[in-house]
């Protein structure tokens, strides 16, 4: 990975502020992406996945913020930069897709203007010339260049999802972020959705992260994944060998869904309990409670830090490798 | 659930400074005859003072029917053979003194007194009326949101209906056909001119709870109807429902204020709206009596901003974008 | 298209039930009002005297679904009966002469309490961190709690008795030819004080709404986007946010315009302002009914109406709404 890298997160912490005090839905996290490469965040709802997403393209309002860390991208500290300088680099440098399409576009706005509102925003362009660049994206995304017209209704659940990627690349990232881009869709759209992203990588050439609750998404158009659990990465590595080979309990857990691939593989049945409090998270594993194979151990101590299987591969599991 | 509503309202500060209010506007209320120095309505004092012997014979002196049937003081006394009676009265329209501390107004009555009398009647009103109306569109509410269909129609087309019938002049209009003038006719007035707006908000909110997942497993399980509208649906609508009593209540109370300014309620019986019925029909602006007219519009505010706090404090809690950061 | 008939529908039936409420009211009132008003009546002439039967059907012995049919082909008419206390001047006469100041304060101050009430909101919602901002907000929802009348009288001891910057009411100096610079001068000044109460008393419920819609809009996800994208925030207050808040405001038009309305009779009433608000308090102290049910079917008219504007801006604002998707 380190050839062409193009993001590199570290420990990054952040969170929001509530009355009961600050939740850390990320807490130190690291992971770094190369220039095209495909990084699949996996976890369950409530993990901090999607302020992860927020965090990196400095989107985090309101109560929330990033506490420490850095998100280098091309060398820049998107974490620290003055905030007139991210207006200049995001959706230039790194665009997002967000999760529901329906609640991401403006319902009173023409699909048409909003796709040139983010051309004219960042160049100077004609009116002419930005349409003509929105009807590009479109039809990019399989959608007819006169439907520019419609409003946000007038479309079907893909449809505008799609519109939603043509509005992320219309200026032509490096970085695309998808936080559960395909979830409010049904499961044939949720797969031509999916297509469509990997031919546009192909011909484009840009590097995604694409978080999901739903790891079986990720199974075969992922280059690395990372597995997230109660705010930390708790496994990482190449897609391949994570699919083939999941050390962590937890990502084992999540794979019980999908046998066909996971190899050999304790039968849990799901994962029986939720996540813990993130305003105050239990010592030791924050998965230990629901952690079949726990020990007194995994109960103490700090949590235990992502460690290094070699091969890129990394698993934050204090009983890793005497497992089985 | 109530216990838990009312506990967070009491660790919200605006909402402590609503209930504070509140609570002290009741407290005059419920001990009004303990806090006003002088009955609402006396015109005149009466001493009456023996000289001479006491006498055994009895003797009626006096039977007095003040010439106002709605309050009869009864003075009806058996006294001595010798006696003096000193009628005193009060000044007519005093400015504020030791003895009283708003003044008195026309016919001589305690302008304090009467404030704090008039708390039990336009706070009693208004809570009445924000009660009535809050079940009322429950009821409607429940029924439109849950059974839908034919029902939902019907009820929700008069609602629509009547929700943009302007309820101010409609209020007038009744209130003038009414002959018997008291304190039930106020509220249903005020009652049945103020039910559209809470049962259609509080319909929606049927609505959202009939299609979450805990209220669509019950219904799937075969649970009665009954018990998924009283266990399940209900105790999720108490603070919506909450609102909607506070802000019914502050309707009231201005409407009733309201009414009786113009001369529409019954005007012997002693309120905030009436004393400033009183104040406006005998030119107390004119005169300079600030004393006379400023004190009852200053309680129904302070009564009206309670409630306001209250619902502010509620909308923060059960929409969350509402709160600072 | 759809939505627009429906609104109509809606707009027919609404003035169809305030006109029948008009013609029921007094007939379903226990107590028998017309009676009861008659009783009272001693020296009133005979003419007057059948004015009243009349009107209440009375000594007919048409059945109330005959009458109901008359009374409904003379209010199509405008033929609205004869006024009580004026006799024996046509109430629709009546109205007339008080129509043209009601309509120029009421609608002069809706107007100006909407659109700064709204333009207050979105600013306070979206500065809304700022001590200013909730500043305005707290002080308009103390304000919001007083009676309109009540603010009123508070404005005429204050501005024209102790201030005497303010004629303390009525609309116009009498004696002043009427058309003449001087005479509008006059209107201006009588108009100011009754003008300031609607406006202060109203302007809160337009900031609270909008607020309130505002803060909502802005946590949208579109909102999010509109920021990631880059685009100017004077844009996304406008085109993204404002847009999208204001359409709930302006169909809760409906409903504040009534409180609007209704609070402008009771100003009208405190400054002895020569509307219809003034003469529906005139025509209540004198019992006459014509004249009352007159006023509050205009009323009713005119908000209903108001409101069907209302619903037709929203389908101009909202493509959803002109697509009958919603």
């Amino acid at each position: 990975m380190a050839d062409s890298t193009m993001l590199e997160v570290r420990n990054l912490k952040a969170g929001y502020g509530t009355r009961k005090g600050f939740v850390r839905a990320v807490d130190d996290v690291s992971f770094s992406l190369g220039r095209g490469e495909f990084l699949g965040i996996a976890g369950e709802s409530g993990c901090g996945k999607s302020t992860l997403a927020y965090a990196i393209m400095r989107l985090l309002r309101d109560n929330a913020r990033i506490e420490s860390g850095s998100v280098l991208f091309k060398d820049r500290d998107f974490a620290t930069m003055p905030a007139a300088d991210v207006e200049a680099h995001r959706w230039t440098d790194m665009a997002m897709v967000f999760q529901s399409a329906m609640s991401a576009l403006n319902p009173v706005l023409s699909i048409g203007e909003q796709l040139t509102d983010a051309v004219h925003a960042h160049r100077k362009a004609s009116a002419a010339e930005a349409q003509e660049l929105a009807a590009e994206m479109l039809s990019l995304v399989d959608i007819n260049a006169d439907r520019l017209k419609s409003y946000p209704h007038q479309l079907s659940g893909g449809m505008k999802q799609r519109v939603m990627i043509a509005m992320a690349l219309i200026l032509k990232p490096d970085l695309l972020i998808m936080d559960e881009p395909t979830t409010a869709l049904d499961v044939v759209v949720q797969r031509s959705i999916i297509e469509k992203i990997e031919d546009l990588r192909s011909s484009l050439g840009f590097s995604v992260i694409f978080i999901t609750h739903d790891l079986s998404l990720l199974v075969e158009i992922s280059d690395a994944l990372a597995i997230m659990y109660a705010g930390e990465i708790v496994e990482r590595g190449p897609a391949g060998a994570l699919f083939s080979d999941p050390r962590h309990p937890y990502t084992r857990g999540l794979m019980a869904s999908f046998p066909s691939l996971t190899g050999p593989l304790v039968r849990m049945g799901g994962i029986e309990g939720s996540a813990p409090d993130l305003l105050a998270p239990p010592p030791g594993c924050r998965f230990s409670a629901r952690c079949p194979f726990a020990e007194q151990g995994c109960r103490e101590g700090p949590s235990p830090a992502l460690r290094p299987l070699g091969g890129d591969r990394f698993c934050a599991c204090a009983l890793e490798g005497r497992l089985r | 659930m109530i216990k838990d509503f009312f506990k967070t309202l009491v660790s919200n500060r605006k909402s402590l400074a609503g209930l504070c209010i509140l609570g002290f506007f009741v407290l005059v209320a419920l001990f009004a005859p303990v806090i006003a120095p002088y009955p609402p309505k006396i015109d005149r004092l009466e001493t009456i003072t023996a000289i001479g012997e006491p006498s055994l014979d009895e003797e009626l002196v006096a039977e007095d029917y003040p010439s106002d049937a709605r309050d009869v003081l009864t003075y009806r006394s058996t006294l001595t053979k010798d006696y003096t009676k000193t009628i005193d009265y009060f000044p007519l329209r005093s400015r504020p003194s030791a003895a009283h501390p708003l003044g008195t107004n026309h016919a001589g009555n305690d302008l304090f007194s009467q404030l704090v009398w008039g708390t039990r009647i336009s706070l009693g009103i208004g809570l009445a009326t924000g009660l009535f109306v809050t079940i009322l569109s429950l009821t409607l509410a429940l029924l439109s949101g849950y059974l839908g269909g034919v029902v939902d129609d019907v009820i929700g087309f008069f609602t629509n209906v009547m929700l943009v019938i302007p309820g101010l002049p409609l209020m007038i209009v009744i209130a003038a056909y009414i002959t018997m003038k008291g304190v039930l006719p106020i509220v249903l007035i005020l009652g049945l001119t103020g039910w559209p707006y809470p049962t259609r908000l509080l319909r929606s909110q049927v609505l959202t709870l009939k299609n979450r997942d805990f209220v669509r497993v019950s219904k799937s399980l075969g649970e009665r109807t009954s018990f998924v509208v009283f266990r399940e649906i209900l105790p999720n609508m108490i603070s919506i429902a909450m609102a909607e009593f506070f802000a019914t209540s502050m309707a009231a109370i201005l409407g009733e204020a309201t009414l009786e300014f113009i001369g529409l309620g019954n005007v012997t019986v002693v309120s905030w709206g009436t004393i400033l019925f009183w104040a406006q029909a005998n030119g107390a602006l004119l005169s300079g009596a600030w004393w006379w007219f400023l004190p009852p519009g200053i309680c129904i505010a302070l009564v009206g901003t309670s409630f306001v706090l209250i619902n502010f404090a509620i909308d923060e809690i059960s929409n969350p974008r509402l709160r600072k950061r | 298209m759809k939505y627009f008939l429906k609104k109509l529908g809606l707009l027919a039936f609404t003035l169809f039930v305030s006109v029948s409420l008009n013609f029921f009211l007094p007939r379903l009132m226990p107590g028998d009002p017309a009676r009861a008003l008659l009783d009272k009546m001693d020296n009133l002439q005979p003419e007057q005297l059948d004015t009243i039967r009349a009107a209440f059907g009375l000594d007919t012995d048409e059945p109330t679904i005959v009458q109901y049919g008359h009374y409904l082909r003379n209010t199509l008419k405008g033929d609205l009966g004869t006024s009580f206390s004026r006799f024996p001047m046509p109430v629709a006469e009546v109205m007339r002469v008080a129509l043209p100041w009601s309509i120029g304060l009421m609608g002069i101050c809706t107007v100006i309490s909407f659109t700064l009430g709204s333009a207050i909101g979105i600013a306070a919602a979206w500065k809304r961190e700022t001590r200013l901002a909730s500043m305005t907000v707290g002080f308009f929802s103390f304000v919001r709690s007083f009676p309109y009348f009540w603010l009123g009288l508070v404005f005429i001891y204050f501005f024209a008795f102790k201030g005497r910057l303010f004629p303390i009411g009525g609309a116009y100096t009498v004696g002043v030819d009427r058309g003449t610079a001087a005479w509008w001068l006059s209107v201006l000044r009588h108009g100011t004080l009754p003008a300031l109460t609607i406006c202060v008393s109203s302007l809160g419920a337009w900031i609270l709404t909008m607020r309130n819609n505002m803060i909502n809009v802005l946590a949208e996800d579109y909102i999010t986007v509109a920021l990631a994208k880059g685009l100017p925030l004077q844009r996304i207050k406008s085109m993204y946010a404002a847009k999208n808040a204001i359409l709930p405001s302006v169909t809760g038009f409906a409903m504040s315009l009534g409180f609007v309305i209704g609070g402008g009779l009771v100003t009208e009433m405190v400054f002895a302002y020569p509307g219809i608000g003034y003469m529906l308090y005139q025509a209540v102290n004198a019992k006459d009914y014509p004249l009352m049910q007159a006023i509050f079917l205009f009323i009713a008219v005119a908000v209903l109406i108001a409101n069907f504007v209302a619903d037709i801006a929203v389908m101009l604002l909202d493509p959803r709404v002109r697509d009958g998707a919603k």
